[in-house]
């Protein structure tokens, strides 16, 4: 039994998203790993998804549906069970930083790149 | 004092003190010697056959600071207290007061006291004819009026130097009733304002710029409520070579006999210059502080794009370290490529924005708005003919417009390229217009295509890599420039769009250089 078994990697940048997703895969405390490309694809997922992610990495800055849109219409979903929000991002602007706290979605703010360091701290902050 | 007294009898009316005294003054010199030395600082009487001689009272000599007991000879002293010229002007007043019948005169005399100082004396004189009406003697009563005339001739001086004050200082100096109308104003304010005297009993409230007169009421209310205190103020006034200056004024209510503000005392002077400075220091200030703020945006968002790339290119590298197969590292080589690629394209990026970014008002130069849009349609031309879009040019000819004209390229080729990128899938438009207003040429660049959703979008539109179409090659760098551009040349854009309907841009350039 994984700690995360879904997870929802959402983040534009290509390299950053296959990064995100190898690295994932790598550890085992990850399982399934779902990337999207934007806010609006993965609350659209998440709005008919029969099984709901135990981990949601979102970056901020996307086209469409940045992170924040998300974040505000994840805040007004329904689900079954609480889904913990890691912003992942390259922003260091401390609007940014200041914004993500006052969601309590948000579970923590992580600066890119993700390592294994982050990812251990993560298991031990929400697994 | 003993003296040959008759007291007369008396019925209670006191007609009988003044016939006493008619009495005393006849009997004897009592009278005549206390009035000569105590009510006159001089007596002279004056032969008039022979001018040489002359006589004055002990009195008299005292009062130009001689000792009577000490002077030997008056005939060797006169021509020391007195001028011919002085002699000669008593002459013309007696012979006066003869040709007129009265027989008596007035003047002043001016007579040089023994320390030398002029020593002013009032002279009623009476001329003492003989029986056969021959002018004998003349008889003059002196009143020592120096004091009184040097204070009167210090006043004067005084009020001149004061008034040379009043005049000559670069301040004005008004006064006014508790009406508001002028009572007084020193050339000074003649001088600066073009009026003349005809300006007292006018409203004063009508020489000041109409949008600072509540100001000036507000002020002359409070030298009501609060007389005899200065309260100040700063107001607008057109000078007469019709420009208009601004003035700090200090206005105080004075209390006239009644106790109730009479008058106003208003003091001002100059302060164009200082406002003008301040108004400047503020402009600047603005265009700081947001320079600031765009910087500092702006380094977050560099910050922001290269360590993206930084954080792809560290994890990758980490990766391919780990790699556990040959096939896995050239995977993570070809990333790492990519990854590179795209960190020199966003250093691209920045060198563009870098550029559009600070003032340049000394580059712009006047271009016509139509032909400078005619030139970026052909040069879009097969891009439109591709695309379908049928485009309406609707700008006045000779309608042109200060920019830096490769900012006006840059923000044509934005705007018309995003219309015809974002079009409408059936029947595409894109209208382009141009007017002036209020100190601004306006260039419009609307379209019927897919639109923007301003309710969600509105503050981030003109935002640096801000993209809101699914679209591959969309930078998110297009209109962020172009407001950069318009802002630099001091003007402004604005944007009306909804999903599906279209947008309309509207470019504000600043007309003024």
């Amino acid at each position: 039994m994984k700690a995360f078994e879904l997870v929802y990697v959402v983040e534009d940048d290509w390299i950053a998203s296959v990064v995100t997703e190898m690295l994932l895969e790598q550890n085992e405390a990850f399982g399934t790993v779902r990337k999207f490309t934007n806010g609006q694809s993965a609350l659209n997922a998440l709005r008919q998804a029969t099984e709901i992610p135990d981990l949601i990495l979102l970056d901020l800055n996307m086209p469409v549906m940045d992170g924040w849109e998300f974040l505000e219409g994840f805040s007004a979903l329904l689900l079954p069970k609480r889904v913990p929000v890691c912003v992942l991002t390259s922003s260091i602007h401390p609007n940014d930083i200041a914004k993500s706290k006052s969601y309590k979605e948000v579970a923590a703010y992580f600066s890119k790149p993700l390592d294994d360091d982050t990812l251990v701290q993560i298991v031990r902050l929400l697994g | 004092m003993t003296t040959s007294f008759t007291s007369f009898e008396h019925d209670g009316a006191v007609d009988y003190l003044g016939q006493e005294l008619q009495v005393l003054q006849q009997s004897g010199g009592t009278v005549l010697d206390f009035i000569w030395e105590s009510a006159l600082d001089g007596v002279w009487y004056w032969d008039l056959d022979e001018a040489a001689h002359k006589w004055g009272n002990d009195n008299f000599w005292r009062t130009l600071g001689y000792d009577p007991a000490a002077l030997p000879n008056q005939t060797e002293a006169w021509p020391a207290v007195i001028s011919p010229d002085e002699v000669a002007a008593v002459q013309r007043g007696i012979a006066a007061g003869v040709a007129d019948g009265s027989h008596t005169y007035h003047q002043l005399v001016q007579c040089a006291h023994r320390n030398g100082s002029v020593v002013c004396l009032h002279c009623r004189g009476l001329v003492v004819c003989d029986g056969a009406g021959r002018p004998r003697r003349a008889l003059g009563v002196l009143v020592d009026i120096t004091q009184r005339r040097n204070a009167e001739v210090y006043a004067r001086e005084v009020a001149g130097h004061y008034s040379a004050i009043l005049s000559n200082q670069s301040v004005y100096i008004v006064k006014t009733d508790a009406q508001g109308l002028y009572t007084y104003v020193n050339d000074f304010f003649f001088e600066r304002f073009g009026a003349d005297s005809k300006i007292i009993g006018t409203p004063s409230l009508l020489t000041i710029v109409e949008e600072d007169r509540p100001k000036c009421l507000a002020v002359v209310g409070q030298c009501f409520l609060e007389p005899e205190v200065p309260h100040q103020v700063v107001l607008r006034k057109p000078c007469k070579d019709h420009q208009v200056r601004s003035n700090h004024w200090e206005f105080k209510g004075l209390l006239g006999a009644d106790g109730q503000v009479a008058e106003i005392l208003c003091v001002g002077y100059d302060v164009t210059l200082l406002i003008d400075q301040l108004e400047q220091s503020k402009r600047l200030l603005t265009t700081t502080t947001q320079q600031n703020a765009r910087l500092q945006n702006f380094a977050y968002i560099i910050s922001h794009n290269i360590r993206s790339h930084s954080a792809n290119l560290t994890a990758l590298v980490t990766l391919m370290q780990a790699a556990p197969d040959a096939e896995n590292a050239a995977l993570f080589l070809q990333m790492l490529k990519t990854s590179t690629d795209k960190l020199a394209e966003t250093i691209v990026n920045l060198n563009e924005i870098v550029t559009a970014d600070g003032p340049v008002q000394h580059l712009r130069e006047p271009r016509e708005l139509r032909r400078e849009v005619d030139r970026t349609l052909e040069a879009l031309n097969v891009f439109i003919y591709q695309s379908g879009v049928a485009v309406a040019v609707d700008i006045p000819a000779g309608l042109t417009v200060p920019v830096v004209p490769a900012y006006l390229d840059s923000i044509l080729l934005n705007l018309l390229s995003n219309a015809i990128k974002y079009r409408a899938a059936d029947a595409p438009r894109v209208a382009l217009g141009g007017y002036r207003e209020g100190g601004y040429v306006v260039l419009t660049v609307g379209d019927n295509g897919l639109g923007i959703d301003l309710a969600r979008h509105r503050d981030k539109v003109f935002g640096m890599y801000k993209t809101f179409h699914a679209n591959a090659d969309a930078r998110g760098l297009g209109l962020f420039i172009a407001k950069s551009q318009v802002e630099a040349m001091g003007g402004r854009i604005e944007l009306e769009s909804a999903v599906g309907v279209g947008s309309t841009f509207k470019v504000y350039f600043n007309e003024s250089v």
